[in-house]
């Protein structure tokens, strides 16, 4: 009994602590964001170029996935690894946080 | 006689030059309508909110209905060519035309946004 609670009680804190630091913190990450605007725009609503993504409202954890392979290399863009290169995981949770809490520009719609 | 044969030329080559025109600008900005039969291999994953792709890492997929056409044509360049390496995506942008990736590109670009 007592060792299905310890195990159980493990379960939770570590699902917790996953579930946060896989939310980063959207205030943390509006305060690194201002070099994200000079192209994607305000809020990452309004790129500056055509070819740029827009970002507001992006799910989280793909947002993650784009900076972390920009990063590593994984995926190919010289102006977006000298961004992505600077940032800790800590940064990258917390940028894609703060998009994804934007006001949504994308969706899943089909017409 | 002879002006009338210039005035053919001209006729000719002015529709030429329409014809050419148009056809460019339906390349570059891509048909939203030719897109609809081509959507069946995107909304599996891209038209289910909150889908999460479970191969190779998880996570959400991302949302394309109001992305920017071009950085949508980009994308599928770039897992055509191998440069953006995702196994499913790499597969579907294989089997996709400049005209598709156009039209599709199209098509999510004037979606999500109404």
């Amino acid at each position: 009994m007592r060792r299905v609670l310890i195990v159980t009680a493990a379960a939770v804190l570590g699902f917790t602590a996953q579930a946060v630091s896989a939310r980063g913190n959207a205030e943390a990450g509006k305060g690194k964001a201002t070099v994200c605007a000079a192209c994607h725009g305000a809020d990452g609503a309004k790129p500056i170029a055509p070819e740029q993504p827009i970002l507001s409202g992006q799910y989280p954890d793909y947002l993650a996935k784009a900076l972390n392979d920009y990063k590593s290399g994984k995926r190919n863009n010289p102006i977006m690894k000298g961004f992505a290169g600077q940032l800790s995981s800590q940064d990258i949770e917390d940028l894609a946080a703060w998009f994804s809490s934007q006001p949504a520009m994308l969706s899943t719609v089909h017409r | 006689m002879q002006k009338r044969a210039i005035q053919s030329v001209l006729a000719v080559l002015l529709v030429a030059g329409m014809a050419t025109s148009g056809a460019l600008a339906q390349q570059s900005g891509g048909n939203a309508e030719a897109a609809r039969g081509k959507t069946s291999m995107c909304i599996g994953c891209h038209g289910i909110p909150g889908y999460r792709t479970a191969y190779p890492e998880v996570y959400q997929v991302p949302k394309i209905a109001g992305q920017q056409p071009a950085y949508i044509v980009n994308a599928l360049k770039a897992y055509q060519s191998g440069q953006r390496s995702h196994p499913s995506m790499r597969g579907i942008a294989a089997g996709l035309t400049e005209q598709d990736m156009a039209d599709l590109a199209a098509y999510y670009g004037g979606g999500g946004q109404q």
